[in-house]
């Protein structure tokens, strides 16, 4: 994933307070952190906010990086975690009101879950649905307790390997396997509720 | 999950080898047990048909695009954070700047933008032009300001000479000359004849304080009153024009 030297030096550039290289490491894990991001908070804005933060974290606590210790990868995506799960208690309380025929984010068409699934006896564009089935999942994803969503968006989203994700959420591999699972079961649930609804 | 055997394998080994089973690195006789167990199980089997729909779903989820902006705002974010962080950490020397520059900062270079405005320039240059003219008018040519001396006693002698000049200029001009005239010969009209002053008395003989006796106190400006009269010659083109006579007192020193 990531030439190990190739980012150390990177880093120790970075440190040494060259901007070209700092803006070489933006540049490279922006899209990354943002996808997780939003995936994990569901919005496009809180998504845009909290990339900010790690990135101002990452930029503040570079020098306590160490590529002996594990990845440049995993350190950052363990920030962008800390960072998300602070971010979730801070919010707890507007999700508990929160329910499936509630808007997940601006992405969609500002319709309730249920609604954003396609009529099956009209066959819409491929690329429409394509969409909308994206957008169901989703929301459906945002839906799941931060700790089943934290695990399958880093392993089904993100390609990390069981060994990263332990990792990054300080937890054993076992009981990343075991969230995974359950995420993805949990997930299926939701969506084949969501659909017989429609049906 | 219940902690069910079946097939010679427990719930918890089941969910423990579902990840690699789904991820394709199962395989061989570890395989068929899990087969076994799931075909066996009533809570394992529908677990591992929701966890193989859910990781379906989830590979249905795109990248999403990041904002354009996105980057841009990282960048100005931390920059902006690590600058105040410096500065807070070490403060920058500043470096001294002498009076000159100060000056210049203040007074020369406020100066130096104004001029440079354009309606400050097309002023300027209409300036010069008026002033250009005006001294070619004049007759001024710059050839003769570098023969001017600038020592202290050329300079009185210039503004002496230049008072005298303008002096009379003004008093040969016509129409002054004539209202200077009409106005001596109002006044004289009007106004009676002086009377003398008063003698001096004969205790002057006894003075002691040791001024010399004037002699001669001839003033014959207040004395005798000679008239002089003055009028202007009859020329060929003064012959249409009133003849002013012209009565001066003068006073011989």
């Amino acid at each position: 994933m990531e030439d190990v030297q190739v980012v150390a030096m990177l880093v120790r550039r970075c440190i040494a307070g060259d901007a070209a290289a700092w803006e070489e490491i933006v540049q490279t894990y922006n899209r990354r952190i943002y996808n997780i991001c939003y995936r994990f908070a569901g919005s496009s804005d809180d998504a845009q906010d909290l990339t900010q933060e790690v990135f101002i974290k990452m930029y503040r606590t570079l020098s306590s990086y160490d590529h002996i210790k594990g990845a440049f990868v995993t350190w950052v995506t363990t920030i962008t975690r800390n960072l998300l799960v602070d971010h979730f208690r801070k919010t707890k309380q507007d999700r508990m009101t929160d329910s499936m025929d509630t808007t997940a984010s601006e992405h969609e068409d500002a319709q309730p879950l249920s609604e954003q699934i396609p009529d099956p006896s009209a066959p819409p564009d491929t690329r429409v649905r394509q969409r909308e089935v994206s957008e169901t999942v989703h929301a459906a994803l945002g839906k799941l307790s931060p700790e089943l969503r934290e695990a399958v968006i880093l392993r089904d989203l993100q390609d990390m390997d069981y060994r990263e994700i332990a990792t990054v959420l300080r937890v054993p591999e076992g009981t990343v396997k075991s969230r995974i699972n359950r995420g993805r079961a949990e997930l299926a649930r939701l969506l084949q509720r969501t659909y017989r609804q429609v049906m | 999950m219940p902690d069910q055997t079946s097939n010679g394998m427990k719930c918890n080994e089941f969910d423990s080898l579902l990840s690699d089973a789904l991820d394709g690195v199962l395989s061989g006789a570890a395989l068929d047990r899990f087969q076994a167990h799931a075909r066996s199980c009533k809570a394992c089997g529908p677990l591992l048909a929701e966890a193989e729909a859910g990781r379906s779903w989830l590979k249905d989820l795109t990248e999403v695009e990041p904002p354009a902006n996105l980057v841009t705002n990282i960048l100005a974010s931390t920059t902006g954070v690590d600058s105040q962080r410096l500065r807070i950490a070490a403060p920058v020397r500043q470096p001294r700047i002498s009076w000159l520059d100060r000056v210049q900062a203040s007074v020369l270079e406020p100066i130096w933008a104004m001029v440079r405005q354009p309606r400050f320039a097309m002023s300027f240059g209409m300036a010069f032009f008026a002033l250009s003219v005006g001294l070619t008018v004049a007759g001024v040519k710059p050839a003769d300001l570098r023969e001017v001396s600038l020592r202290p006693a050329a300079i009185r002698h210039a503004y002496y000479n230049t008072q005298a000049r303008v002096i009379r200029y003004v008093d040969n001009v016509r129409a002054v000359y004539e209202v200077q005239a009409a106005l001596r010969g109002i006044k004289r009209n009007v106004t009676p004849a002086e009377p003398g002053p008063a003698k001096p008395s004969k205790e002057r003989k006894n003075d002691t304080s040791q001024q010399p006796e004037q002699k001669q106190e001839r003033n014959y400006s207040q004395t005798g009153e000679q008239l002089i009269l003055a009028s202007a010659p009859l020329g060929p083109s003064f012959r249409d024009l009133p003849v002013v006579s012209v009565t001066t007192y003068r006073r011989f020193v």
